[in-house]
């Protein structure tokens, strides 16, 4: 019987300094020391962890088309996170998954994508938008709605610059506070998506971010005309297994880790915590 | 079904003959409490092996547990299943061996736990019927019997100074069949004895609930003031999840070993704390004993039925019994139902 428990190792490729401040983000670019590739959805999860410290479930950010190396961006905050705050490239960690469902992209082929990030919560989104400027002619316009509270605290923030200069997609960056440098949108994410109003017709949002963010930006896209089944998030919820049996990330009688993360809205309506 | 006649005065025979090929267990008692543990002599068991032990679910699903070790090089490494010996757990309530149903497929599910597993297709359960019923039990309320045959290979029926011994499984014929000569076929008078016993213990459960439409109730009043004031009483402790035969959430925590070598373990955990859900920004999901209390009779009373289709609870009443400030499970499921 194979066991789920068993991680296997890992090597740091690169690691990058995403933002600064009390809660850092690092991007740590990783290759699975037996040479496989994950095999993973945009939208799952993998544990990653360090032996003698314990394990952290992480959205993978890179996307599956880059199957020789996988992505994690990774804030600062607790044990499993600091320890791999320490690491430096070259260094071994371990991982196991993928975990969850991922994100139905297939079936989203032909339609226009709108994803709404906020803070951290860009990182598991991003495997939708690397996956769509691979397969850039299976789908229609494209929109990439992305905020946090200060410039600094943007994820990716090269990376989305240059995005900026395409002409096949649009990239609307937002600060919620005012900064005398940054001359793009201020104010909180879901007034941008507001502002930018995308279109429901033929159209799927994917949101993710804090869930106070994520509570409004539905509410704005309902407004402006989105069906509940349009609209997709990915939850977050503290994790142990990551196989359906170690009980805490249920959310009503679902379990995040596996029969989530990523719920559309109709199915997460009706579940009692959200 | 062979019914047979086991001699109290044999028992030890029998136990003792098991306990070279197989990890016998038995309820032991302790310093005061009934424990379920190893039963390393026979000899020296408790006079009376039906008492009911504080908890039993360790003998399949341990309270902790190695996942994996690794040494100071990292080279990781599993435990072998083969070292896993043959259990037999003796003096097993019908509650408890239905527990191990209800917890079969959450281990089973769609990626099997290779631990649980290899310790549950090693164990051999013989039963031992309620024919006297404890103060809080409510078996019968939940789908359940106090000398009912789920999950067992044996059942025995005490009828003074013999057992009767129901043989319910080939697994449980087997090891009949190693020592024989103990047993005798059951006389007609002694089986009818047998259902007497066994319908007055259903007769005398003093605890009971109606149950029909609990589970849709629960989809209406997630949001019903119930909640709060059901929680009021409730500290917090866990020992309701820790002495329930069906609860198994459980936590995976590194353990640091002499020489830089070390294990991750997995050890049992509560959703009663706090921490069980707290996520690493601070932000709690289920941030008071009033979350924490809800999601518990949600879980045993929808989430489970949503899922498996069964109630997680066999009415054990050992979350009544030993809750130190008296939540008592019936009372609660009685409160949801009048918010309905």
């Amino acid at each position: 019987m194979m066991n789920p428990y068993l991680p296997e190792k890992a090597t740091i490729l690169e690691i990058r300094q995403e933002t600064n401040g009390a809660r850092p983000i690092r991007t740590f670019k990783v290759a699975l020391q037996n040479g496989q590739a994950l095999n993973q959805k945009p939208g799952q999860c993998a544990m990653v962890g360090i032996l003698r410290v314990g394990e952290s479930m992480i959205s993978i950010a890179s996307s599956p088309t880059q199957s020789e190396y996988l992505e994690f961006s990774i804030m600062k905050l607790g044990k499993v996170t600091t320890a791999l705050h320490d690491c430096e490239a070259g260094e071994t960690i371990t991982l196991r998954g993928p975990y969850g469902n991922g994100f139905p992209i297939a079936a989203w082929k032909g339609k226009n994508i709108v994803t709404i990030g906020g803070g951290i919560g860009q990182a598991p989104l991003r495997p939708i938008v690397q996956y769509i400027l691979d397969n850039r002619d299976d789908f229609e316009q494209f929109d990439i709605i992305y905020g946090a509270r200060s410039a600094g605290d943007l994820c990716y923030k090269a990376e989305l610059f240059e995005l900026e200069k395409r002409n096949d997609l649009k990239v609307h960056l937002s600060i919620d506070m005012a900064d005398p440098d940054w001359k793009r949108f201020v104010g909180f994410v879901p007034n941008n998506v507001l502002r930018i109003k995308p279109s429901p017709e033929n159209t799927i949002a994917i949101t993710c971010g804090p869930p106070v963010m994520i509570k409004y930006v539905i509410h704005n896209l309902l407004e402006l005309g989105f069906s509940e089944q349009q609209i997709f998030t990915t939850l977050e919820n503290r994790m142990k297994c990551g196989i359906g049996k170690c009980g805490r990330c249920n959310v009503g009688n679902f379990y995040v880790c596996k029969d989530g993360p990523v719920f559309d809205y109709a199915t997460l309506k009706n579940l009692p915590e959200f | 079904m062979d019914v047979l006649i086991l001699q109290k005065d044999s028992i030890k025979d029998f136990l003792s003959s098991l306990s070279t090929d197989y990890l016998l267990w038995a309820p032991i008692e302790k310093d005061g409490d009934t424990l379920f543990q190893p039963l390393l002599d026979c000899n020296n068991n408790s006079p009376d092996l039906a008492h009911q032990a504080i908890i039993i679910k360790h003998s399949i699903f341990p309270q902790t547990e190695p996942l994996y070790s690794y040494d100071q090089n990292d080279q990781i490494q599993a435990p072998d299943a083969q070292d896993i010996k043959q259990n037999i757990l003796f003096g097993v309530r019908p509650c408890d061996a239905r527990s191990f149903s209800l917890l079969d497929p959450v281990f089973k599910g769609d990626v099997p736990d290779p631990y649980y597993l290899a310790r549950r297709n090693k164990a051999l359960l013989i039963g031992m019927a309620c024919t006297k019923p404890f103060a809080n039990c409510f078996c019968t309320s939940v789908g359940g019997n106090p000398c009912g045959q789920e999950g067992l290979d044996l059942l025995c029926t005490d009828l003074g100074d013999r057992y009767l011994v129901a043989v319910l499984s080939e697994k449980g014929k087997e090891i009949i069949n190693k020592t024989s000569s103990l047993f005798i076929a059951a006389p007609a008078e002694e089986i009818k004895q047998g259902a007497e016993l066994a319908q007055n213990a259903e007769r005398s459960m003093k605890r009971r609930i109606d149950l029909a439409g609990v589970t849709d109730t629960l989809g209406r009043i997630f949001e019903n003031p119930v909640w709060k004031k059901m929680a009021l009483k409730c500290i917090g402790c866990g020992i309701c999840t820790y002495t329930c035969p069906t609860c198994y959430c459980f936590d995976m925590q590194d353990e640091p070993m002499a020489k830089k070598r070390g294990r991750r373990v997995r050890v049992w955990d509560s959703c009663m704390y706090k921490e069980y859900t707290l996520h690493a920004s601070g932000h709690n999901p289920r941030p008071t004993r009033v979350e924490r209390l809800k999601n518990r009779i949600y879980h045993k009373f929808k989430f489970n039925v949503d899922t498996f289709g069964t109630f997680g609870c066999v009415g054990c009443g050992r979350c009544i019994t030993l809750c130190p400030v008296n939540e008592d499970i019936i009372e609660n499921l009685l409160a949801v139902k009048g918010a309905a």
